[in-house]
């Protein structure tokens, strides 16, 4: 028994070793998964996009403080950011029907312009891999995961917009090229 | 076991196949994560922390994920062999494979062979889902296939078997069918409404191997759901039943159960309501009739309180009771507008929130009084809708948050609590409590990476006459002082002083200083303190806490 479940690690590292050792740095697509938007229809979160910008994903809930802060830091230079780079924030609440309810009402109460989406059951939580939230993902034009980070600290939403900025000059410089 | 080695030998010989195909390398992916708590415990009288005897613990758990284009499958090893002492005293003890699965996904339809988490509209009849610090998982472990025939038309089966603790139990199948009219229809989709309806559909058997009852052996549950909104407004809906299903939880009667929940909403920029009621009356569901606590659980009776994340006021949070409960919950957001005299120059937030759960009126049926007030074998009681029967759970809490300048800020709030002990822990005869709570939460942002945050409680809580009773520990005082270094590190250290306890001898400083480190998604924390006795509820799911004291080592990462 132990054997099998030895052997079966084995090769799903050696599956790994053997993909990244044959293309090195490759892209990450967002996985394919139903989840809700604010209205109650579904929406495929392989078709999350951003007319062909950069966009970030925010996983939160209404129960986690911290998330609570970086959705609200982020919201207090989200003009900004916009107007500068035309980045999209998607935030993702984990918040099962104990409170997903309260989501529209509680980010509207607080003015914040992001997209919402509601992923009842964790079904997109899980497939990004998410152990525990906040976690934020900044995804390339093309809907490819570029750079992510867990926890929040005050400050860490710099990373996420220098990461957006260095994605279109790379993008730019490859055009001009 | 046998199966797991069959999904992944397929999936390896699926790779070696097509192996030569520039394509499938390509859009092959493999990602996981992987999570270590570990604790070295130091025996503590005086916090009640027992001796232990490994004096080192552990849990740890990794999924690996693999996808290739629709199609994916992967496992979750867990290694709780050994776990830490929460989980061993709620016997999530073992290891090995418990989660497995293969899945593809197509435009029209998707297909899950192994282990799946799955709801149906709120999951008053059907929810699997897994919560890893609360040690839950009821992973449905068998065959799920969802329909997508048209857009707006989504319909779900599944049948299986459920996983409780590290063994399969029980048998369950069912389906659900969601009509999103708003998504069917262009000309709702397009216009300022919003519609749609659900039903499903749940049944579960268990052999009757009883003497004294005639046990039924298939018991269905079923439930319908509606959701309409208009602009700003939302309402939703779903109303449940259970036909007779004696169980050890509901003292074997044969009654049906019912369950309600409707939420309301109102949402624009700037201000945000929400309206929410819930009834359930002996909706307790369960794979196996003798199982308590967490286990076996089916369906998930969510809970109509706010979940709070401050220390103190979480101290005492309600447990879902799906025999028996009917509440409502309110919350009003509202800003102050920016660049306002009294909203300032970054606006001010205030929540208000008011919960309030009682049991229901339980009238015993006739059969039941003749047997002496024993509803075991019959019908057990009946129950007026709107019959309030005591008070379960009552909070009103109020928070005033305000950005100041560019570096202070700071939040100020007030909680009040009333707490049915013997309900929700069920230790009958104990106090009812009801506390007061004031928290301070200041933030001072040195510059661009330095934070500092400073956190101070104070709860006062009614002691009670109740001698040598271990429930009601009086007043307490709680302070935490947290500086961050974006977008490494983390340093934090905290007391929570039980000051007002009525013993003398209690009066204890739970302290615990702490540290961690993130690395994009990889983070390490260490914590050296004292874990006082209590409850961790995750959606009003609970478990026990038990008293420990040591240094607890946490990894987490993703990739």
């Amino acid at each position: 028994m132990k054997k099998n479940v030895l052997s079966i690690l084995l090769c799903v590292i050696c599956c790994i070793a053997f993909g990244q050792e044959k293309l090195g740095n490759r892209l990450m697509p967002l996985p394919s998964v139903d989840i809700k938007t604010l209205g109650g229809s579904s929406i495929n979160t392989k078709d999350l996009q951003n007319e062909g910008k950069p966009f970030i994903i925010c996983f939160f809930a209404t129960w986690c403080k911290p998330c609570m802060t970086e959705l609200k830091n982020i919201s207090d230079e989200y003009e900004d950011w916009q107007d500068e780079t035309g980045v999209k924030i998607y935030a993702v609440s984990i918040d099962d029907s104990r409170s997903s309810g309260k989501v529209a009402p509680l980010v509207k109460g607080q003015g914040w312009d992001f997209e919402f989406l509601l992923d009842e059951n964790s079904d997109f939580k899980r497939a990004m891999n998410v152990n525990d939230i906040p976690h934020t993902f900044v995804v390339d034009g093309e809907g490819n995961i570029v750079w992510q980070h867990a926890s929040y600290a005050p400050g860490v939403e710099q990373e996420y917009i220098n990461v957006v900025r260095n994605i279109l000059s790379n993008s730019s410089q490859s055009k001009t090229e | 076991m046998r199966k797991i080695y069959l999904v992944v030998a397929g999936i390896l010989l699926t790779c070696a196949t097509t192996f030569g195909q520039n394509n499938f390398i390509k859009n092959s992916r493999v990602t996981g994560n992987f999570q270590f708590d570990g604790q070295y415990y130091i025996p503590n009288e005086a916090i009640g922390a027992d001796t232990v005897k490994e004096k080192v613990r552990a849990n740890a758990f990794a999924n690996i994920n693999y996808t290739y284009e629709g199609f994916s499958a992967g496992f979750r090893y867990e290694f709780y062999k050994y776990p830490l002492i929460d989980f061993e005293k709620i016997n999530y003890v073992g290891h090995g494979i418990p989660y497995y699965y293969a899945s593809y996904n197509h435009q029209y339809f998707s297909i899950t062979l192994g282990s799946f988490y799955e709801q149906f509209g709120n999951g008053l009849i059907y929810r699997s889902y897994e919560n890893r610090n609360l040690g839950y998982d009821n992973a449905t472990k068998g065959v799920r296939v969802i329909g997508k025939p048209y857009k707006g038309i989504t319909l779900t089966g599944i049948w299986g078997t459920q996983r409780n603790l590290f063994e399969d139990q029980g048998q369950i199948r069912g389906g659900d069918l969601d009509l999103s009219f708003t998504e069917m229809f262009d000309k709702i989709g397009n216009s300022m409404f919003r519609a749609g309806v659900g039903a499903s559909f749940i049944s579960k058997y268990e052999r009757d191997n009883s003497t004294e009852y005639h046990l039924p052996e298939n018991v269905a549950a079923y439930a319908v759901r509606l959701n309409f909104g208009v602009q700003d407004f939302n309402l939703n809906a779903e109303w449940a039943g259970k036909v007779n299903d004696p169980s050890t939880q509901n003292s074997m009667i044969y009654k049906n159960g019912h369950a309600l929940l409707i939420n309301a909403s109102y949402a624009m920029k700037g201000l945000g309501i929400y309206l929410t009621a819930l009834r359930t009356d002996n909706m307790d569901f369960r794979t196996k009739r003798t199982a308590v606590s967490n286990n076996n659980l089916i369906n998930f009776i969510p809970t109509l309180t706010r979940e709070h994340t401050y220390a103190l006021p979480s101290m005492y949070p309600y447990a879902s009771q799906p025999l028996g409960q009917i509440g409502f919950q309110a919350q009003v957001n509202y800003q102050i507008p920016k660049k306002t005299k009294i909203g300032g120059k970054y606006g001010t937030d205030i929540s208000i929130n008011y919960s309030r759960i009682h049991g229901i009126k339980q009238h015993l049926v006739a059969e039941a009084i003749e047997a002496g007030n024993d509803m075991s074998g019959t019908d057990g009681y009946t129950s007026p809708f709107f019959g309030f029967g005591e008070l379960y759970f009552q909070d009103f809490n109020i928070e005033i948050s305000r950005k100041f300048t560019k570096s202070w800020k700071l939040a100020l709030s007030y909680v009040f609590l009333t707490y049915n002990q013997s309900v929700i822990e069920g230790h009958t005869g104990e106090p009812e409590v009801q506390s007061h709570t004031v928290i301070a939460d200041l933030t001072y942002k040195i510059n661009n990476k330095h934070a500092l945050r400073l956190e101070l409680q104070h709860m006062y809580a009614k002691k009670e006459a109740n001698e040598g009773s271990n429930a009601n520990k009086g007043s307490w005082a709680y302070g935490q002082l947290e500086y961050s270094i974006a977008p490494h590190w983390f340093i934090s250290v905290l007391d929570r002083w039980n000051y007002g306890n009525p013993d003398p001898k209690k009066r204890i400083h739970y302290y615990a200083v702490s540290g961690s480190f993130v690395y994009k998604t990889t983070k390490v924390s260490l914590t050296f303190g004292k874990q006082y006795e209590g409850i961790l509820c995750v959606g009003g799911v609970c478990r026990t806490v038990p008293a420990s004291y040591g240094l607890g080592m946490n990894i987490v990462t993703s990739f």
